[in-house]
């Protein structure tokens, strides 16, 4: 579905955002991109986007270069999620920022008010349907920018730092709205520092150091390599940090480490 | 937007008229803009430029400059072809022409040399309101802040389908409207946090706050004084006692 070929990629102020970069993501697939600040997190996902192209080395979205289309055409298949939502709303009420990507990309009306209608109901944005968006709280922007996205059916759907002033609630939301989308078959990629958010989804990690991939697998693996987090500056989710502790001692008994109930049981036990 | 960023923006530099005291820079800045406004051919307009394009290479920003003076051209192009359309004078439409873009380096050379926090000093020096002051330096501080937004905004809305090259000049203005609304919403919120993160800091607790630096004229601030009131001197002279030299 994606596909980053030795992609090398300068900012105009003359640091190297990416650096030989070459990662495959396939369809259906949830990848996590992690590391520190200035890692080219969102670089690399601007580059999926055509926001950005490549210095040298190609990036492949379904099969298209993304040096030869524009970010327009790509966003028919690529859908993301800013950090801020404030970078996206303008319009006068809530149906009419929901139904602009859908207008730009020629849907029939009919079309338009449906998916307008689907999109409000899935993330409880039904009352505010004629309201300002800009009158919504934080986390009701960031659910309108997701239903945005999601009216349009994107075969890619990219979240950049998607916890960004969420509570726990919105948080648990919105990992249970991205394994929905996984159980859809659309390919997910989320940039973000928040290890806890990312841990019960168990994507695939991969891990970014100065514009570099150093590290990338399944996050039962990458989460519990500390040595390879503490280089790029990354934090081990807790119950991953316990579960190595847990495991040092004499006669632990085997318990998986996404396996909560029983950690709390154990941990009460002791 | 980016030749805005590149004419007006200051960046940290170390050459000779960087360290320049700010108020032989804005007296330099201002005799060029007048000197520009006094010159009454094409031939001093060329001198006044040639003045600031040698300040702009001892600044080391003379690339900066130089693009500034060829977006600057544009517009000026466009002076140009209005006024010889009514004077059908070339040589008046080429001097307004010239001197547009002469005016625009005079205010960028002092902009992109000298600090938001140097302007402030300038400013309290000649006693102007505290507010009036702020709310200026504020709003050039805030320039490049103001750019990376548009940035983000444009690539959030082109994420959305959104083609802002597409379509003819009315509908490429239409487009604009999803930049500037999140462009607007955003500065205001923003000025509205910073006037409350300003309060909390005590802002406006004592009618004069204590100011660390203290500035002194030096050898260099003298010399290039003296070179700009020369300049100034000589423009001044010919535009009051002697008939400007025609192009040819």
């Amino acid at each position: 579905m994606i596909e980053f070929r030795d992609v090398t990629f300068v900012h105009q102020n003359g640091v190297k955002a990416l650096d030989g970069v070459s990662l495959k993501v396939g369809t259906g697939e949830v990848v996590a991109v992690v590391g520190e600040n200035g890692a080219g997190k969102t670089t690399l996902v601007k580059h999926v986007t055509g926001l950005l192209k490549p210095e040298s080395g190609s990036v492949i979205v379904d099969g298209v270069d993304t040096r030869d289309a524009s970010t327009a055409q790509l966003s028919r298949k690529v859908g993301v999620a800013f950090q801020n939502p404030d970078h996206q709303l303008f319009s006068e009420t809530v149906e009419e920022e929901m139904s602009f990507a859908l207008k730009n990309f020629g849907f029939s009306e009919d079309v338009v008010h449906n998916r307008v209608t689907w999109g409000l109901e899935l993330f409880g944005l039904e009352e505010y349907r004629k309201s300002s968006p800009l009158v919504l709280s934080g986390g009701e922007k960031k659910r309108l920018t997701l239903a945005c996205i999601l009216a349009w059916d994107p075969q890619v759907v990219i979240f950049d730092e998607p916890t960004v002033g969420q509570d726990a609630i919105q948080k648990e939301k919105l990992a249970g709205t991205i394994q929905m989308l996984t159980s859809t078959g659309k390919t997910i990629l989320v940039v973000s520092h928040d290890i806890e958010f990312l841990w019960p989804i168990q994507p695939r990690v991969v891990v970014m150091k100065g514009g570099r991939v150093v590290g990338d697998g399944p996050s039962t693996d990458i989460m519990q390599d500390r040595e390879l987090l503490g280089s790029a500056r990354v934090a081990q989710p807790q119950l991953v940090e316990l579960y190595q502790e847990f495991r040092r001692r004499p006669r632990a008994p085997f318990i998986h480490p996404l396996d909560a109930k029983r950690w709390v049981e154990e941990g009460l036990r002791a | 937007m980016m030749w805005l960023s590149g004419g007006f923006i200051f960046r940290r530099g170390e050459s000779f008229y960087h360290r320049l005291d700010p108020r032989t820079k804005l007296l330099n800045s201002l005799l060029m803009f007048v000197t520009s406004l006094l010159a009454r051919s094409v031939f001093e307009m060329v001198l006044v430029i040639a003045f600031m394009v040698g300040l702009s290479a001892g600044a080391t920003v003379l690339m900066r400059v130089a693009r500034t003076m060829t977006f600057t051209a544009l517009f000026s192009g466009f002076i140009f072809v209005v006024n010889i359309a009514f004077t059908r004078n070339l040589d008046t439409s080429l001097l307004y022409a010239i001197r547009f873009i002469a005016i625009v380096v005079s205010t960028s050379l002092f902009f992109i040399t000298t600090s938001p926090d140097e302007l402030e000093q300038v400013m309290r020096m000649f006693r102007l309101p505290r507010d009036v002051v702020f709310a200026f330096v504020t709003a050039v501080r805030f320039i490049p802040v103001m750019m990376l937004d548009t940035i983000q905004i444009m690539d959030a809305q082109k994420s959305r389908g959104l083609e802002l090259e597409k379509g003819n000049l009315i509908r490429r203005a239409r487009n604009m409207i999803p930049i500037l609304i999140p462009l607007v919403v955003n500065s205001v919120v923003r000025s509205g946090e910073l006037a409350e993160a300003m309060e909390s800091r005590a802002y406006g607790a004592v009618p004069r706050p204590t100011t660390l630096m203290a500035y002194k004229a030096r050898m260099t601030d003298i010399g290039v004084a003296l070179a700009a009131v020369a300049l100034f001197a000589v423009a001044a002279y010919s535009f009051y006692f002697v008939i400007p030299v025609r192009f040819p």
